[in-house]
């Protein structure tokens, strides 16, 4: 008798274990069909109303993003239009964040729909088959991404196929603090706004009492390499990448990277600049303790949430210019945009459920909230709201006034390359490595 | 007299053994025996396949011996394991000594002290960047306030960073040994103590000949686990300082290893160092086992 109940538990155990590992997919999800299996053309989805589906998105309108007000209206009318749910899990863009996408696909717990760069940072999810084309999709969807221009589509560096959508491209900028320059009795620069006069102005401002920029050096140096290094070249050479530590182009970055340290020793940076992170060194803006502040297009949203009852106290301007380069030449571009991956596309219950999200997304009227101040590849044009606040008046005003333009040199860097490289210009300003050495170290990556 | 047939023959144990053992072997085993491979192979980034063994496929260690962010690591390391013992432990036991003298009350003071535990490692470290903020943080307000300190603080800096670090992850786990060594207060029977009082032994004599060796088996858990845990200390300091800051100096094992694979993309050069840790844990839990042994009594 014992005997049988020991064989009986025996086999309850291991009938459960089995009943565990072949437990069915949970609803909504795909249960066997191989990405080989399913032709893009067999996917009648629009032939029957779908059930609604809830879908994975990951994008950087997470965290502190000055879009996340307006990602957050456009998921909620998308709900309300089709029924499904999205399940959000966006985060703000660091190398972390990228880092997170890419274990992510490695681990098959990949989003249907991610909105990421399209440079060389999603060339593995290309080179893996893990996102789907622009011209697979409109194979069935035709009208996909047809209010956008074709031609500023970002193609990608693998297969020079276009797979994102953008929502609106960038522009880097000189956040100011008007209410700081005032105090310490600088004026507003202008588009004709030089090193020279940049480094006075920090130094008055110094003596008033303010920190002149905010930044964290330790965290995002990103923006003032980009701007110092252009400043020690010119927009028809700053995509060239360094191939030796000695080459010219390795002169020029350290060039740039010798312009942030002055800034660094003159202590024009904030006294914790090398401990801090960014939301605290912006933090100083809001504050009123920072004059200035590079930083993206991005950044004006989050100005508004976080300043809006003295707005007026901010303008933004053109990055001051040194030698070949004038102040009116910026970095700019289109470097992210949405990604359908080919699981979502994969899944009758959601490929057009990813689609339908995408195309709301980057409408007209959507892309118009995210910013009518940043470069955009629609059609018609973003529209300004008709209540636009100053600050916003202040970039399409500076955008107007553009002479030239040029992407970010970092983006054609691996992010190995690009990490190594700024996690050493704390090094670099505080004389623990030479740039280059630092540049040596970065060419090893 | 009949003899179970389940205790004599070990057959049947083997089907309720084997279900974890492949668990084991397939979620712990496998990826480090992988792991081990990933530390002589290259691999660019992640999600990225390995393109061959490194050259020399040794790279990545002589690498691990020229680089200072390692050593600042293990020193950290060793350094935390140290104050884990005298900070966690023995913060735990003096608090549990205290606490288990007083009557009334003591239900309260077993609950606030443990009551860090249940809060996310993730949430007591943006606590304690608040708390430690350069500007306006509560530490340096309080600093302006009633010490007249002009210039703010940075206690992330090359002074500060350590004892920063070192205050949160030590108070977090101060209440989970302190439960464990009143507990073990508890199993001493009052008897004792009573017979000691009546031959006249002070406070002091009864804690030091009655009840310290008597927790010597409760003290050799908790130092063995405090050990061990301050190897795998990963979460609090990530959120505080997560990229070694200040220049490189607060980097653990773990955060270094973290960063390396999934900040810096350096995946191979980190599972190197995710081997370096094995070896650390196995070697140092075997010190601290063989130190720490318990006693028969």
């Amino acid at each position: 008798m014992k005997k049988i109940i020991t064989l009986l538990l025996v086999a309850m155990m291991c009938l459960s274990a089995f009943v565990a590992c072949a437990a069915p997919a949970a609803e909504g999800e795909p249960t066997a069909a191989p990405a080989t299996e399913a032709p893009a053309t067999e996917a009648p989805v629009s032939e029957a109303p779908a059930a609604p589906v809830e879908l994975n998105v990951v994008t950087s309108y997470g965290g502190d993003d000055g879009n996340r007000v307006n990602y957050e209206a456009g998921i909620a009318a998308y709900e309300a239009a089709t029924g499904n749910t999205v399940l959000d899990a966006s985060a703000t863009s660091n190398e972390e964040w990228k880092a997170k996408v890419m274990t992510d696909f490695e681990t098959g717990t990949e989003p249907d729909v991610l909105f990421y760069f399209s440079g060389v940072d999603a060339n593995a999810l290309i080179e893996g088959n893990k996102l789907v084309s622009i011209e697979e999709i409109r194979a069935e969807y035709p009208d996909y991404a047809s209010n956008m221009k074709d031609s500023m589509l970002p193609a990608s560096p693998v297969d020079g196929k276009q797979y994102a959508v953008p929502v609106n491209g960038y522009w880097e900028g000189l956040f100011v603090n008007k209410a700081v320059l005032e105090a310490a009795g600088v004026a507003v620069p202008g588009a004709d706004y030089t090193w020279d006069q940049f480094l006075a102005d920090c130094e008055k401002i110094k003596t008033a009492g303010f920190t002149p920029v905010a930044v964290s050096l330790q965290e995002v140096p990103h923006y003032w390499f980009e701007y110092t290094v252009l400043n020690n070249g010119s927009i028809a050479n700053h995509l060239e990448l360094p191939a030796a530590a000695d080459d010219a182009v390795a002169q020029k970055w350290a060039a740039g990277l010798a312009d942030i340290t002055e800034l660094y020793t003159k202590g024009y940076l904030p006294a914790n600049t090398l401990t801090a992170t960014d939301a605290e060194t912006c933090q100083l803006m809001i504050d009123g303790t920072a004059a200035f502040l590079i930083d993206g297009s991005w950044k004006v949203g989050f100005f508004k949430e976080n300043a809006a009852d003295h707005l007026d106290d901010y303008t933004v301007t053109f990055v001051p210019g040194k030698g070949e380069r004038v102040a009116t030449e910026v970095i700019s571009g289109i470097s992210m945009g949405y990604y359908i991956t080919r699981k979502a596309w994969d899944d009758p219950a959601k490929r057009e459920a990813a689609v339908k999200f995408v195309e709301m997304m980057t409408a007209d009227d959507i892309v118009s909230t995210f910013g009518a101040t940043a470069v955009t590849a629609l059609k018609n044009g973003a529209t300004p709201p008709a209540d636009a606040d100053s600050l916003s008046l202040a970039a399409i005003e500076m955008n107007k006034g553009v002479t030239g333009f040029v992407g970010a040199a970092q983006d054609g860097l691996s992010p190995e390359a690009r990490g190594d490289l700024f996690a050493n210009v704390k090094n670099i300003v505080t004389g623990g490595m030479t740039a280059q050495d630092a540049l040596a170290s970065m060419l090893t990556k | 007299m009949t003899t179970s047939t389940i205790y004599k023959k070990k057959t049947p144990l083997l089907f309720f053994l084997i279900p974890a053992f492949a668990f084991m072997t397939l979620f712990l085993y496998y990826p480090f025996v992988v792991n081990i491979v990933n530390s002589f192979s290259k691999i660019s980034g992640l999600g990225t396949a390995a393109e061959g063994l490194n050259t020399p496929w040794y790279e990545n260690y002589l690498k691990l011996f020229q680089d200072p962010n390692i050593v600042t690591a293990l020193k950290n390391t060793l350094l935390m394991m140290l104050c884990t013992i005298v900070f966690q432990v023995g913060v735990a036991l003096v608090l549990a000594l205290l606490v288990d003298r007083i009557g009334r009350g003591s239900q309260f003071f077993r609950t606030v002290y443990f009551f860090p535990i249940v809060i996310s490692a993730t949430a007591l470290g943006l606590l304690f960047n608040l708390i430690f903020l350069y500007n306006g943080g509560m530490v340096n307000q309080i600093a302006q306030k009633f010490f007249e300190v002009t210039q703010f603080i940075d206690w992330k800096d090359e002074d500060h960073y350590f004892i920063t670090m070192l205050i949160p992850v030590m108070w977090q786990y101060v209440g989970f040994y302190f439960v464990i060594i009143v507990t073990g207060l508890n199993n001493i029977s009052s008897e004792i103590y009573e017979a000691a009082e009546i031959d006249g032994a002070s406070g002091f004599k009864r804690t030091r000949f009655i009840t310290l060796p008597l927790l010597r088996n409760v003290l050799c858990t908790c130092l063995v686990l405090a050990i061990t845990g301050a190897l795998k200390v990963f979460d609090l300091p990530w959120v505080m300082f997560g990229s070694g800051i200040p220049m490189d100096q607060s980097w653990l094992t773990g955060t270094y290893m973290y960063n390396q694979t999934f900040i810096r993309s350096d995946v191979d050069y980190g599972s190197t160092i995710a081997v370096i840790i094995v070896v650390l844990g196995v070697v140092i839990s075997r010190i601290s086992n063989t130190i720490f042994k318990e006693k028969d009594y």
